[in-house]
């Protein structure tokens, strides 16, 4: 631990007026990027590293971390008032916040989603300044078997997400692995299933298949049934009462245990590297659907559906700078981006950071918390500036959607061939929706299945063919039975619904 | 009147300047596209787009950096191998999964050594075996006593890796476990939690090195490297094999001289400035070397040869 001087001398750097423009600016970018369908912030920020090179590091990490925590916001917007997420990570988002928008109460539906998110992500944040010493030797200590129990827990709980029927769940989920199977096997290093594509050398490209089949499959769908008369692409209905356009402290409030749900969840697995915001925010929607005593309202403009997921997978990014900050190991592609920035300023995050670049450190996390704020204050612009946009017709608001999906996809995975794979998905999710097929489970199998294949092959490593060594992992066996135990309930209490209608 | 002509004047000369320089020396028609075969956020992606900035600075040339991720490269050197050759891309690759899948996919490839005119090198990732400092030896046979009476699990992010500590498995009659990672950071946090008994890193070990938590076992490159010149590399060590990853830049073959010639020294100017220097240091932890047009030629030409002896098993 530094001297408090030096604390203070670094959050001192963070409230420079360059450093302010700078943060601020990059919340600016990161909300726009993470508001127009396809963009997003990774793009946005491994454009502008090679920029920050030239710039003090504060102020170009600080950039970097505000174009993050920007993108977060940002892509629960088009979610919310579209159902087309700007990002995978709001994908969550969209089952409550779109409901609620189509209700025509689209300013209360996106402003939940703000103040959710900047208060999972302070709440991450206040965990990485004070405790991050201890979290990432917690995270050390989970090694392959204990994520591989971790991620059998979390298709329990995300299993909760089925709906009714059990066999369609599973056809989604076995899709999704599938897949997710796509590309170089990590056991012996062939690819598989890639069809002489080399495209597909990497697994089919994530934001091909997260936008084909969120964004394009819902566009389309709308583009078909929309009028000639130049419908609005969100109603905003005249005269409406002051409470439906925005959130209450009582509403707040009311979601406090949700709130704070979402935000540990969303910090325990951003502490672990590997298993992202989009899985966080879905767990969380799992576990505040099951806990609430009439789970029947979820997905249908539930503002507590809101907070889980948004506070979810803004507490993710935070908690991705424990490992990067303290074990020089990012958590995500975005943490690995802030690496990147690191590195090419000579600074390589690991042990001795805090003692040889105390100040710069305080510096950050300074411009984390000055970010939270940047979001807050340019969300309350930007939100109604978007609910604007929104309300044009709705022959213009999808198509120009649509083609920002096309650029998005091209600039991300790998030109044309990305976009191909986005089309064929789109159908693919317009058959599964057809059939009664929940596309968000086969997405969220889809993003979890590398990491579930890749923590039982170094699982199968460990036990070198003598399952007896399990005992040895006493934290994984406890993981693997909760898992099984949730299983069991929700499949009960599935059951039990079903006689009683 | 008289401003008027004097800026017609200024402007005639210039536009003549410009004609001269433009005669003299060879200019892409329209954008060079500078392809980077990994996806946004890796070492490649850094040294890239500071390559392409650079070069962009330079010459004055719209150099664009495009990510082309798939395969570790073959996706990109595909689409390179099939453009016309007219000097307007330049491919950023690999040396190690190009190889491993010209020596083991060869038909399957749409293209071979001979599909590229090679322009340079930017330097070698220096790969490095390491354990945690409390692991009970200190060297390559350490290891291998211990695997011979223990569970040795590596973690390793590479093939090419994998067939190395194989090599050794065969050679000492020693057993390890292999588990295969997403990453070298990732690597680090097995080795470092106990997890894995020793593990390859290209860098990110640096600060745990000088912090005492890790100790390096060998260099897998040819050469020792710079940081650890006391650290003997496995060819040392008495195994007859390395892994020698090194980052380099080709374009289509059949690109007219004078537009490869333009390319190369455009490249070699970026490659020296200082930005570059310090951000290929800061990111791969090795010094630049270009080995320039053949020595980069020669270089993926011998790199078959050892990597045919990786997976000769």
């Amino acid at each position: 631990m530094p001297e408090l001087a030096i604390i203070l001398a670094g959050l001192g750097d963070a409230f420079t007026p360059a450093n302010l423009f700078f943060v601020f600016a990059g919340v600016f970018v990161g909300q726009f990027v993470g508001a127009v369908p396809g963009i997003g912030p990774i793009m946005a920020m491994a454009i502008a590293i090679p920029f920050t090179f030239g710039m003090d590091p504060l102020a170009g990490i600080g950039f970097l971390v505000g174009v993050n925590k920007g993108g977060l916001v940002g892509g629960a917007i088009p979610a919310v008032l579209l159902n087309t997420p700007g990002t995978p990570d709001a994908a969550a988002t969209a089952l409550d916040g779109h409901p609620l928008a189509q209700q025509g109460k689209p300013l209360k539906a996106t402003k939940m989603a703000l103040y959710s998110s900047v208060t999972g992500d302070t709440f991450s944040d206040i965990v990485l300044i004070t405790v991050s010493a201890p979290l990432a030797l917690l995270a050390l200590r989970m090694g392959p078997v204990e994520v591989f129990g971790l991620m059998l827990l979390a298709f329990a709980v995300i299993s909760g997400l089925m709906g009714p029927s059990l066999v369609k769940g599973i056809i989604a989920i076995a899709l999704g692995l599938l897949a997710a199977m796509v590309g170089t096997d990590p056991e012996h290093g062939t690819p598989r299933l890639y069809f002489g594509q080399f495209e597909l050398y990497d697994g089919i490209p994530l934001p091909a298949i997260a936008i084909g089949m969120l964004a394009i499959s819902e566009l389309l769908r709308r583009l078909s049934e929309s009028r000639r008369e130049g419908n609005p692409a969100v109603r905003l209905p005249r005269g409406q009462p002051r409470e439906d356009s925005m959130v209450s402290w009582h509403e707040y409030w009311a979601c406090r245990f949700t709130l704070a749900r979402g935000a540990v969840i969303g910090t325990l697995l951003g502490a672990l590297p590997g298993i992202g915001s989009t899985a966080a925010a879905f767990m969380s929607y799992a576990t505040t659907k099951q806990a609430a005593r009439d789970p029947s309202s979820f997905g249908k403009g539930n503002i507590h559906g809101i907070a889980a997921t948004e506070s979810a997978n803004s507490a993710v990014m935070g908690a991705n700078m424990i490992p990067l900050l303290t074990l020089g190991i990012p958590g995500s592609v975005g943490a690995a981006l802030i690496i990147s920035a690191f590195m090419i300023h000579g600074i390589q995050p690991g042990p001795f950071l805090f003692d040889t670049q105390g100040r710069l450190i305080y510096g950050l996390f300074g411009a984390m918390l000055l970010a939270n704020l940047g979001n807050l204050i340019i969300g309350q612009v930007g939100l109604r500036f978007w609910v604007r946009v929104v309300s044009a017709p709705e022959s213009f608001i999808f198509a120009s959607a649509l083609l920002m999906c096309f650029v998005g996809v091209y600039l991300t995975s790998g030109g044309l061939f990305g976009i191909g794979v986005m089309l064929a998905f789109a159908a693919l999710a317009y058959v599964m929706t057809t059939l009664g097929i929940s596309v968000v489970i086969f997405i969220i199998a889809f993003f979890l299945g590398p990491r579930l294949e890749v923590s039982l092959s170094q699982t199968l490593a460990l036990l070198n063919g003598d399952p007896t060594k399990l005992l040895n992992y006493p934290v994984g066996l406890v993981l693997a039975l909760i898992a099984l135990v949730t299983t069991v309930f929700l499949a009960r209490r599935n059951h039990d619904r079903a006689d009683q209608t | 009147m008289k401003i008027t002509k004097k800026i017609k004047a200024l402007a005639a000369a210039s536009l003549v300047v410009l004609a001269g320089t433009a005669q003299a020396e060879w200019e892409p028609k329209g954008n060079v596209s500078l392809q980077i075969g990994f996806g946004a956020g890796g070492s490649t992606d850094t040294i890239g787009r500071i390559v392409a900035q650079t070069m962009k600075e330079q010459t004055g040339w719209n150099v664009i950096a495009e990510n082309k991720p798939g395969g570790g490269g073959i996706a990109m050197f595909t689409g390179i191998a099939n453009r016309p050759a007219d000097g307007t891309v330049i491919g950023l690759g690999v040396s190690m999964p190009i190889l491993v899948n010209l020596v083991n996919r060869p038909d399957q490839l749409k293209f071979d050594l001979d599909s590229f005119d090679y322009l340079g090198t930017a330097a070698r990732a220096q790969l490095a075996l390491i354990a945690r400092s409390d692991a009970p030896f200190d060297d390559v046979a350490g290891l291998v006593e211990y695997a011979k009476s223990n569970d040795a699990p590596i973690a390793f992010d590479a093939k090419p890796q994998e067939l190395a500590m194989r090599f050794v498995m065969e050679q000492s009659g020693a057993e390890f476990q292999f588990m295969s990672t997403k990453g070298g950071a990732e690597n680090a946090k097995l080795a470092l939690g106990g997890q894995a008994i020793a593990a390859f890193e290209a860098g990110e070990h640096l600060p745990f090195l000088e912090a005492g938590d890790i100790k390096m076992l060998a260099s897998m490159n040819k050469s020792r490297h710079n940081y650890a010149p006391d650290t003997p590399t496995l060819q040392e060590q008495g195994y007859d094999i390395y892994v020698d990853p090194v980052f380099f830049f080709a374009t289509t073959a059949g690109t007219p001289s004078e537009a490869r010639e333009a390319l190369t020294a455009a490249l070699a100017e970026a490659l020296e400035s200082d930005a570059v220097k310090e951000v290929v240091q800061n990111t791969l932890k090795s010094p630049i070397e270009n080995m320039g047009p053949e020595g980069t030629e020669q270089m993926m030409r011998d790199g078959v040869t050892n990597v045919g002896a990786l997976f000769a098993n």
